[in-house]
């Protein structure tokens, strides 16, 4: 991997020095690498590192701050749970425990078999359909008994 | 100057200070947990918080620049009610466990909650409650204390340039934590533990020895390197149970290593000599003061009788304090009658001050600690000063940071080619190739310094010499690129202020008095004085043991440490060693082992029974720095008062009192009774000895291969220091051993690979001049056919593989490698 610090950051790098510049792209390297491996491998972080000769306290450190990166890997389908205010009453509890249940996961984990990652979220910003959850990009709204057996059949589905 | 007030007092302070940095100046305290006058402004806890006039808001001192005219409140109503609530705050998730927490009375937490907080918070949640993570030795990080100031992580990356612990997670659940939350593995330099408000990270040799407040804490000098750091040391019940840095306390100003932190335990070595010895036939036997004495006094005295004075030498310590050493000086120079003495600085800064007075035509070198700073650029020839000389290694890391341009030539990554612009990666041993072939391109450029050279002796040899190192040629010998010698030649040139700096010591191999001629010509060269390089003494009392008389003088003919030790003629008969272990130390032990076999009589006074001692006829037990006054000088010529901080081990004595009984066993009188009186004639001593000045001149010298490697020993074994050890007194400090603890072979992967050797195996290492025994790793930091070694461990014996070179310089050996197994 080789980075073009310049290129990512544009005009600004004219008034950086070059430390900053090594830092600032920090946070691209992360979603390139997250966009190619689906998580930040220890390994990739540490070339990372080296390459950029930031401590590899300090890319951790910034690599932890965001909740958008993940150190182990991820579920090929990721499914979000809203938990947020509307959904809560409406029974999202119900919908992440069904969901644990069934693919042994806990919240924020992955099946071994890196069939799905489950996770709970804050409000998603429909709450009109409450209780919702997300597979991938495709929304599921009004959850209930036969929609949340029909989401559990689509996740398992590859 | 800018003009200020703060709460009615009229101060003045520097362009450019903070508010908090001006008034701290001028001993007005305002309450602060996130600053560190060694960091850049933090703003993290905002417990600073200042009125000023003129201003609506609040404004935090760390952050805000002091303005000319400023009128500061720092204590009124408003605020304390302001950092009430900033404790109050705090105070909801930091366990008061203050209790059993070893930060307590020293705590700026609890100070501070003790002076605002409130008995009753407003605010309820759950404390802070994870596990301490005490898998790292020496340092312990319990996170539910932490208040995330971010002190500790910014004194680690931006001050010491490591970078081993972050801020990881956001909000409520950060902690400082090394990366994937992995053991801690560091420089343990322990400077996190000072910084520190809370008890968030604490030392674990300390640990649940004492309550702060009953330690009695007192300032000594550091006894490991040249660099003379102040300690402060806290004691309690006649033991010395920590050491800490305060700043605006001496030359390191609240900076400590490692070393000074946690090894000054080897003073309560289970292994420290308690009785005198006599040897009786093949064993040691426990034997009185008076009888040691005698015995000594005897034999030597049958000896100066039979083959006269100057059949016995000595040889001094820079270990030992300069009383120390000006005692030994006396004792063999008026008691005995010889002038046969000298101490390991004949293999180090011995060579450095040679060197430098036929360069530079003056007498005394003595560092200046804060050369560093304000340099162009700083040029750091095959030495990690970081390692050997720590706190001096910050000052270049300081000026890094404030625009010095760094340039390090070494064979291996080290923190100062981590932290320069240009690493030239040489390889070992070649430094001498580089700088004459950085020379031949500022000569060939006529970019060198026309007016001045003209005045320095030997030029034209010197310009002739030059010639043969072509940037291609010099390229060849040191593996550096062409283009990479022209650009460093033309940069150095250019430069309108610049410093070279080098590391030259008894533990490492790769460089000698060549390395300083050419380090010293390349000054020279470019029109600088002898301050332009920068060569510190490697311990603690080097420098100043080396001006107390450990060495023979010009006009007598006293010899030094090659000629009784190395050479086969057999002048010497009995030989006086005090707080040195030359069997260990000394390059090509086989030598030196030979050699004190064939004497009659050996006398050693040291603190530990080392190889050397165990060869001796009579050991004395001498007390260690901490049980012992004297003064220390440093590698900057300050003369720094040792204190004796606790009693003696066993029957231990000072050195120079030991001296000052057995002279007296032998019927003279040293004319000294008390420390006081060496220190007075020490002092006129030194008055004598400064000598006229002479001329300026260029010392022309080769690249020669230090050694050849041939098919039977085709590895190149190179010596260099290592950050957690000093010499081999640091290997009998339990905490350091905790670190370190072994002398490991660094070898090459490929090399690795080919010989079949893995990782954490055993292999032999031999040499035309022995083999030893040590524990292989494997590192892509070496280069191909070197393998690295540390001096340090006496077990290891790494010397018996050496060499000395007529020049008395240590210079890489060529050694075979093999599986420790395989019968050769």
């Amino acid at each position: 991997m080789s980075l073009k610090v310049d290129e990512i950051i544009g005009v600004v790098s004219s008034v950086l020095d070059e430390t900053q510049k090594k830092r600032g792209t920090l946070i691209h390297a992360f979603q390139e690498i997250q966009k190619e491996q689906n998580y930040l491998p220890e390994e990739e972080l540490v070339k990372l590192s080296k390459e950029l000769d930031i401590p590899m306290s300090d890319v951790y450190s910034t690599a932890t701050f965001y909740k958008q990166f993940y150190f182990t890997p991820r579920g090929r389908k990721i499914v979000k749970v809203c938990t947020g205010t509307a959904c809560h009453v409406r029974g999202a509890s119900k919908v992440m425990d069904a969901l644990k249940n069934e693919f042994n996961v806990g919240d924020g984990e992955t099946t071994e078999d890196l069939a799905m990652t489950l996770e709970s979220v804050g409000c998603i910003g429909c709450c009109g359909l409450a209780p919702v959850a997300t597979i991938n990009e495709g929304i599921i709204g009004e959850i209930d008994s036969p929609k949340l057996s029909k989401m559990i059949e689509d996740i398992k589905e590859d | 100057m800018i003009n200020l007030e703060i709460n009615g007092k009229k101060i003045t302070a520097n362009e450019g200070d903070t508010i908090l940095r001006a008034s701290l100046n001028n001993d007005i305290y305002i309450p602060n947990l996130c600053d560190d006058k060694r960091l850049r402004p933090y703003g993290g806890c905002r417990l600073c918080i200042v009125e000023v006039e003129g201003q609506a808001r609040l404004m935090a001192a760390c952050s805000s620049p002091a303005v000319d005219g400023m009128v500061i409140q720092t204590e009124t109503p408003k605020l304390k009610k302001y950092r009430q609530t900033i404790i109050e705050l705090l105070l909801v998730h930091h366990p008061l466990e203050c209790p059993e927490c070893d930060k307590a009375g020293e705590c700026n937490l609890q100070d501070l909650a003790y002076e605002y907080g409130k008995p009753e918070s407003r605010f309820i949640r759950s404390r802070k409650t994870t596990k301490s993570d005490i898998r790292g030795p020496l340092i312990e990080l319990t996170s539910r204390r932490c208040i995330l100031c971010g002190k500790c992580v910014r004194i680690c990356s931006d001050h010491q340039g490591r970078g081993a612990i972050g801020l990881i997670g956001r909000g409520f659940p950060t902690v400082v934590q090394p990366a994937f939350g992995e053991t801690l593995e560091c420089d343990y330099c322990g400077q996190c533990l000072d910084v520190c408000p809370t008890g968030a990270i604490l030392s674990k040799p300390y640990k649940f020895t004492a309550r702060s407040w009953f330690l009695d804490e007192q300032d000594s000098i550091c006894p490991f390197c040249g660099v003379g750091c102040t300690l402060t040391l806290g004691i309690r019940e006649g033991k010395i149970l920590r050491a800490r840095g305060e700043q605006g306390k001496g030359v390191n100003d609240g900076n400590l290593c490692g070393r000074g932190r946690f090894g000054i335990d080897y003073i309560y070595s289970k292994k420290r000599l308690t009785t005198p010895l006599i040897k009786k036939g093949e064993e040691f036997v426990t034997a009185s003061w008076e009888e040691a004495l005698a015995h000594v006094a005897k034999s030597l005295t049958n000896i100066i009788k039979k083959y006269g004075p100057a059949a016995v030498g000595a040889i001094g310590s820079p270990r030992c304090t300069n009383e120390d050493n000006f005692a030994l000086n006396k004792f063999i120079r008026e008691v005995v009658g010889s002038d046969n003495i000298e101490s390991s600085a004949a293999f180090g800064y011995e060579k450095v001050q040679k060197v430098m007075t036929a360069a530079f035509g003056t007498n005394n070198h003595p560092v200046n600690l804060e050369s560093p700073l304000g340099k162009e650029i700083i040029f750091a020839v095959e030495s990690d000063l970081s390692v050997t000389h720590p706190i001096f290694g910050l000052k270049i890391l300081e000026a890094t940071r404030e625009g010095s341009r760094l340039i390090t030539a070494d064979s291996r990554e080290t923190k100062l080619t981590r932290h320069s612009a240009d690493w030239l990666k040489l390889m070992d041993g070649t430094s001498v190739a580089l700088l004459n072939g950085i020379m031949h391109v500022i000569t060939e450029d006529d970019l060198f310094n026309k007016e001045t050279v003209t005045g320095i002796a030997n030029f034209d040899t010197f310009l002739a010499s030059l010639k043969e190192y072509t940037p291609e040629k010099t390229a060849e010998l040191t593996g550096v690129p062409a283009a990479k010698i022209i650009e460093t030649a033309k940069a150095l040139a250019a430069a309108k202020s610049r410093l070279i700096t080098l590391s030259l010591s008894l533990s490492e191999n790769t460089k000698g008095s060549a390395a300083i001629k050419a380090a010293a010509n390349l000054v020279n060269l470019l029109g600088e004085g002898a301050e332009s390089l920068q060569i510190p003494a490697e311990y603690s009392n080097t420098y100043g043991s080396y001006n107390s008389g450990l060495r023979p003088d010009s006009n007598k003919p006293g010899k030094g440490l090659k000629e009784m030790l190395y050479d086969s003629e057999s002048f010497l008969k009995a030989i006086y060693i005090m707080g040195e272990d030359p069997v260990i130390n000394f390059p090509n032990s086989t030598a030196v082992t030979e050699k004190l076999k064939s004497l009659d009589f050996i006398v050693v006074q040291d603190i530990f029974l080392t190889a050397t001692a165990k060869m001796a006829d009579v050991v004395f037990p001498a007390s260690s720095w901490g049980e012992k006054s004297g003064t220390f000088t440093n590698a900057s010529s300050i003369d720094q008062e040792v204190l004796k901080l606790v009693d003696p081990t066993g029957q231990s004595v000072s050195d120079w009192m030991i001296l000052k009984n057995l002279s007296l066993t032998m019927g003279s009188d040293l004319g000294i009774k008390k420390l006081a009186d060496i220190q007075h004639e020490l002092k006129s001593y030194h008055e004598k000895q400064k000598a006229p000045e002479g001329v300026k001149a260029f010392l022309t010298v080769h690249h020669g291969p230090a050694e050849e490697i041939d098919s039977r020993f085709p590895f190149k074994l190179v010596i260099r220091d290592i950050l957690q050890h000093s010499g081999s007194m640091s290997t009998r400090s339990k905490s350091l051993d905790l670190v370190i603890s072994e002398a490991l072979l660094k070898l090459n992967t490929e090399d690795a690979e080919r010989l079949a050797i893995r990782d954490s195996s055993h292999v032999k290492l031999s040499s035309k001049n022995g083999e030893i025994y040590l524990k292989a790793v494997i590192s892509e930091d070496v280069p191909m056919g070197t393998v690295f070694v540390p001096s340090h461990f006496p077990y290891a014996r790494i010397n018996t593989l050496t060499q000395l070179t007529p020049e008395g310089d240590a210079v890489i050996a060529g050694v075979n490698i093999e599986h420790a197994g395989k019968s050769s």
